[in-house]
């Protein structure tokens, strides 16, 4: 009960809770060993880009990256191509990864050196990003993965998916350290709360965001790769819509879009959370409008909430100091 | 108060000429290249069509310029139109005359749009969540109402609203035209719309000088709804069918051509005419790249192109004059 951070983890574990009950009502099927694997498989994907939207929005700014979702495609599509003309799988992911990162810093480049805001700016390269996705492949997916790159995301171990061991679980420790044990961890919080506070004290703000952007355009071809190993097949569309899922999951875990409030905890619980939801409502056979009904809702309410939680310990933090 | 507030327009005077010049300036390469490869770009039939599909992306343009003037934005158009759509398809259905399902389209636009307002002045939620929440609401009662089934051959009696010509100019001419008079008005020569501009510059001094932030922004945004809900009513019009992805991608777009138009997303700044030279751009792209054999999937590489180009030109711009 100290922190209203920490209120928010319990908040969530709540509706974690709440929606396994629900999908347990709906669906004799959701009490399952196989389902906690099905659930997982949708997990990582989302969970990554969330994460990594996470930090963006928590460096202030007011930080955001709409453009993750087509640098994911145009990574998958970059992996696939430089495979199909004979380049090795794993050098192609890890030239993938460094086209990932390149794809960031002209966000970066844009929002960091000339100022433009991250809306803007991350907007400008959704549009250039997606559309080079499409035009270039001509609206056809690239296929030809061998079979063995299956494993990363098809394969299980321990009845749980591979991509959740290799990629998610490794992804959200090193992130949740970083950010609450490291110095980098601490400057990104407080470039977030007052980046004029930040820079007076040292921290290289801008500096800082400019990595936090590259970063974003790694994961996402991370993302790339995990959903290439997935369907085997890289689309020009495999991102869509991930851009404002990421952003859904991010403010759902208590990210403050200006910046300085987030945790890696609350990004891990909200993915759970609307993938729990999703695989409860298909399994029980149930429209998806009401899944997109239930995220919504639960977006706004659960910021309401917190300017209310806020609003509150403000008064008690004052009245405590008169 | 009425002299110090018509100054705060004082500053973008100068920088708002020089964005139009230079959207007039893309807007005849682009069109002198489309002419030179194609004749049939200049003919009256194409011209036509390209104004036909601009009509419903420039009605809510200029919805979308006020409310970034205010300092806002809304990502949830895309599902207001959807709404308003779908209610007026099932109106028809019902066999109701067209003096009914009009009004009914925008007074769902409105109250859609007065939702939003209302959840961003009340709550304090930031317009992008707020408005993303929303668009997961909206979604859902659009496949609730629709049912995964199309509404398909409804009356085309409304058609001549788009498709019709008056006094040798087509009836799209006067529509837009209409549109961003009222707009322009209600803007830039009423109180009202120094209120707007004076709580996009300065939100806490605009609530000291007296003026009635909560309401003028529940005023916009419902005015953006009424103006996605005359969308609404001209894509039924002119397409006479409702489809499960209306809208989908026409938020984004609106943002691009406000933002492609030279309005600032931290608010304030905006130029409706500006805008609808942003409209233009982008509908003269998709149609002229089909022309001259291009794949129209370029169309958004271009966009995407343009707003980077202006973007940086502005921030050098800022630049050089602080």
């Amino acid at each position: 009960m100290t922190d209203a951070l920490t209120q928010r983890l319990f908040f969530l574990f709540g509706l974690l809770i709440a929606a396994g009950i629900l999908g347990a009502l709906l669906s004799p099927h959701f009490l399952q060993v196989s389902t906690v694997a099905y659930l997982l498989q949708y997990v990582p994907v989302l969970g990554v880009l969330g994460m990594v939207q996470t930090l963006i929005m928590l460096s202030g700014g007011p930080g955001i990256d709409l453009s993750i979702g087509a640098t994911m495609s145009l990574v998958g599509l970059a992996i696939a191509a430089l495979f199909g003309s004979g380049v090795p799988l794993v050098l192609a992911c890890l030239i993938g990864l460094v086209i990932g990162g390149l794809l960031g810093a002209v966000n970066a480049l844009l929002i960091c050196v000339l100022q433009v805001p991250s809306l803007m700016a991350t907007l400008a390269t959704f549009f250039a990003y997606s559309g080079l996705a499409l035009a270039l492949t001509g609206g056809s997916p690239i296929g030809g993965i061998p079979d063995w790159f299956g494993v990363l995301a098809q394969g299980r171990f321990l009845g749980i998916p591979i991509h959740m061991w290799t990629v998610f679980v490794p992804l959200a420790i090193v992130l949740h350290v970083m950010l609450s044990r490291t110095r980098i961890g601490s400057h990104i919080h407080a470039a977030g709360n007052d980046e004029r506070a930040a820079f007076l004290s040292g921290v290289k703000v801008w500096r800082l965001r400019f990595a936090l952007y590259c970063l974003s355009g790694v994961v996402a071809g991370l993302a790339a790769i995990m959903t290439l190993s997935w369907f085997q097949a890289a689309r020009p569309d495999a991102g869509e819509g991930m851009e404002l899922l990421s952003v859904t999951i991010a403010v759902l875990g208590g990210a403050h879009i200006f910046g300085g409030i987030g945790r890696i905890s609350g990004t891990v619980l909200a993915v759970l959370i609307v993938t729990t939801l999703q695989v409860a409502l298909q399994l029980a056979n149930i429209s998806q409008a009401w899944q997109l009904a239930a995220i919504g809702s639960l977006l706004i309410g659960s910021v309401v909430a917190d300017n209310a939680l806020g609003k509150k310990l403000r008064a008690r933090a004052r009245s405590a100091a008169t | 108060m009425r002299i110090e507030l018509s100054a705060l327009r004082l500053p973008s005077r100068p920088r708002r000429i020089g964005r139009e010049g230079l959207l007039l300036a893309a807007l005849v390469v682009l069109c002198t290249i489309f002419a030179s490869q194609s004749e049939f770009f200049f003919s009256e039939r194409n011209l036509t069509t390209v104004l036909r599909n601009s009509v419903d992306l420039a009605v809510v343009c200029a919805g979308m310029t006020i409310v970034i003037v205010l300092g806002g934005i809304d990502v949830s158009v895309g599902g207001i139109l959807a709404v308003s759509a779908v209610l007026i398809g099932r109106a028809y259905q019902y066999g109701m005359p067209d003096w009914v399902v009009v009004p009914v389209g925008l007074a769902a636009g409105a109250l859609l749009g007065a939702l939003n307002g209302a959840i961003i002045s009340k709550t304090r939620v930031p317009p992008i969540v707020a408005t993303l929440g929303t668009m997961y609401i909206y979604i859902a009662v659009l496949f609730l109402v629709i049912g995964g089934m199309w509404i398909s051959g409804l009356p085309s009696t409304l058609s001549f609203l788009v498709l019709g010509t008056f006094a040798g100019l087509p009836a799209g001419v006067y529509v837009i035209g209409a549109v961003y008079l009222l707009s322009w008005l209600l803007l830039r020569r009423t109180p009202w719309g120094r209120h707007v501009v004076a709580i996009g510059c300065d939100e806490a001094s605009a609530r000291l000088a007296g003026i009635r932030v909560d309401r003028t922004k529940i005023q916009a945004y419902a005015l953006l709804g009424v103006f996605a809900g005359l969308a609404a009513v001209l894509y039924v019009a002119r397409l006479r069918n409702v489809e499960v992805n209306i809208g989908t991608n026409i938020a984004l777009e609106a943002i691009a051509a406000t933002i492609l138009g030279g309005a600032n997303i931290r608010g304030g700044i905006g130029s409706l005419l500006g805008t609808l030279m942003g409209v233009l751009f982008i509908k003269i792209t998709q149609n002229g790249l089909v022309l001259i054999g291009v794949s129209s999937l370029w169309e958004t590489v271009v966009i995407g192109a343009l707003l980077i180009v202006v973007l940086i030109l502005d921030s050098l711009e800022s630049r050089r004059v602080s």
